[in-house]
Parts: C-alpha cells; sequence; structure tokens
C-alpha cells in the first residue's frame, strides 16, 4: 500500500526545546535579576546587548583615539609642548607614528618620548623662523609714516 | 615708528644655534652612537613596526595576533621590514618615516592560524519585526617577535 500523505493524527512535537532555551540563557547567565533565569525575560536582554555589543564595537575606535589624544597631550605638555603643535610639527618632520604608538611610547618609553618633543619643538622654532622670512618689504612697495595735522 | 601689536609676531623670538656648530655637534653623537651600536653597549632594543596596517611596539620574545590572514605556513621565519623607530636605554633611532633595511633586521615566526572567538552581529529595529543575527569568525595569525639587530652603518 503506497501512503501518499503522512498520517493526519501523527504530529510532530517539539523535542529539543530545552537546548534551544540554555542557547539563549547561556548568554544572559552573569545578567541580574530575574532575566538571568527567565526565559522570556532573558531573549528581550539578550538581544539587546548583542545589538549594544555590536554598536560599541564601532564606538570603541571612536573612544580608544580620543583617550589616546588627550594622553598624547597630556605628555607633551609636561615638556612644555601643546598637543595640536606635538602633532603637527611631528607630522612636517616626517615621522609617521600614529597615536596609538605615541600614547605607549609616553607611557613605556619616557626618554624617546621626550626626544620626540624635542623633535617636534626645533621643527616649530623652525617654521616660526621661516615665516617671518627675511625681513625685507616685498618689492615695489614703500612705507612712509604720514602726519595728520 | 610706534610699536603696535602686530608690530612682533605673537610667538617669542627665536635663535637657532650656528649650522656649523650645529653639525659638528650631530656628527659627534652619531660617531658616538655608532660605537656604542658596534660595542654592543645596549640592554634591550624595542621597535616600532607597521604590520598588517597597523603599528606594534614590539621587544624580542613578544607574541603579537594579527586579524587576518598571513600567506606563510606555521614555522616560517619574517622578516619585517617596514620599522618605523628603534630604542634601547641610552639611544632612539627614528625614522622619517622609515628606517634603512641594513640598519635595523626584526626577526619573526609564525606560531598559530586560528580563528577569533564567535562575534555577534546583531540589528534590531522594534516594533517592526526585524532582527538578523550573523557569528562572525575571523581568521587570525599569531607570531612571536624572534630577535631585534641593529647595525653601525649612521652615517
Amino acid at each position: 500500500m503506497v501512503v501518499l500523505s503522512a498520517a493526519r493524527w501523527v504530529r510532530s512535537r517539539l523535542t529539543d526545546r530545552f537546548w534551544r532555551v540554555q542557547e539563549v540563557l547561556k548568554y544572559a547567565r552573569h545578567f541580574r535579576g530575574r532575566k538571568n533565569r527567565c526565559y522570556k525575560l532573558a531573549v528581550r536582554s539578550v538581544r539587546r546587548a548583542f545589538v549594544k555589543s555590536t554598536k560599541a564595537r564601532r564606538e570603541k575606535k571612536k573612544f580608544l583615539r580620543a583617550l589616546w589624544i588627550t594622553r598624547i597631550g597630556a605628555a607633551s605638555l609636561e615638556h612644555g609642548l601643546k598637543y595640536p603643535a606635538f602633532i603637527s610639527n611631528l607630522v612636517k618632520s616626517q615621522v609617521e607614528l600614529n597615536r596609538k604608538m605615541l600614547a605607549d611610547l609616553a607611557i613605556y618609553e619616557p626618554k624617546t618620548f621626550k626626544s620626540l618633543a624635542a623633535l617636534a619643538q626645533r621643527r616649530r622654532q623652525e617654521g616660526f623662523l621661516a615665516a617671518l622670512g627675511d625681513g625685507k618689504e616685498p618689492e615695489g612697495i614703500f612705507s612712509r609714516i604720514v602726519h595728520h595735522y | 615708528v610706534a610699536k603696535t601689536s602686530l608690530t612682533s609676531p605673537p610667538w617669542p623670538e627665536v635663535k637657532l644655534p650656528d649650522p656649523g656648530e650645529e653639525a659638528k655637534h650631530h656628527a659627534e653623537v652619531v660617531q658616538k652612537v655608532n660605537r656604542m651600536i658596534a660595542a654592543g653597549q645596549y640592554g634591550r632594543l624595542f621597535a616600532v613596526v607597521h604590520f598588517a596596517s597597523k603599528q606594534w611596539k614590539v621587544t624580542s620574545e613578544d607574541l603579537i595576533m594579527m586579524d587576518n590572514v598571513l600567506e606563510a605556513e606555521c614555522g616560517d621565519r619574517i622578516r619585517m621590514e617596514k620599522v618605523l623607530l628603534v630604542g634601547a636605554d641610552d639611544f632612539t633611532l627614528i625614522g622619517r618615516p622609515l628606517l634603512g633595511k641594513e640598519l635595523v633586521r626584526v626577526e619573526a615566526t609564525v606560531i598559530e592560524k586560528t580563528e577569533s572567538w564567535p562575534k555577534i552581529n546583531m540589528r534590531f529595529w522594534k516594533k517592526h519585526n526585524y532582527q538578523r543575527k550573523r557569528i562572525i569568525r575571523n581568521p587570525q595569525t599569531v607570531l612571536r617577535i624572534n630577535t631585534i639587530e641593529i647595525f653601525p652603518c649612521l652615517s
């Protein structure tokens, strides 16, 4: 006898409900309150936790860069330079260290950071001298003091 | 002419040292450092290496983990060529932007090639019945820095 359709009184029963629930609860075990035990509350909390962690992975990069910048600014102030002057003069001297490295050097290699600050200071002074130029007037222009009586 | 706020620039006046004396001083320092390197009077060296689009501060016996694949088998020795900075206790060599290949040598060995822990990417819009969950496993490589060597070829 060929049976083309399954018998109608045999329904399929869910047998691994326990493991499906544990898959979600295992991510909620360290939460506070009933959301670490009760599935209905845990599902919502775990979903929010995943979404927050996804978004935080993008914010982490911004946050760390701001942290490095504060640290480099503080370290360069110890050597008498402000952060914008330090970074701009290092870049003009063709030193391509990024902010993470500069922050690490400022923490763990203070002598090296001092030499970098000195390099930036020297480049800054050379820039000031170059901006002043010769000290002469441009061609075709003369200055004269006008007396008003 | 009367002094106004624009007669002198807002920065304090600066005098650079004499270029001839400066050149002599620089040459002396370079020779001293060369002698120190040749005599081997440095302790532990550290280097800043540009590798896998990141900069790493590296010493010998260091472990480094990159978040991508390296086309080398486990146990292969690798030489890292983009060195930005090398330092010891008494001197540092700062590259502009890189140091020469005949000046520094950084060697590393590939130890391990694995995948990262399963990171979960989830997107959820409330009241729209929209949620997507994706598990990402990045390939990772672990390197051990064996040695950093410097050679006395400064000029």
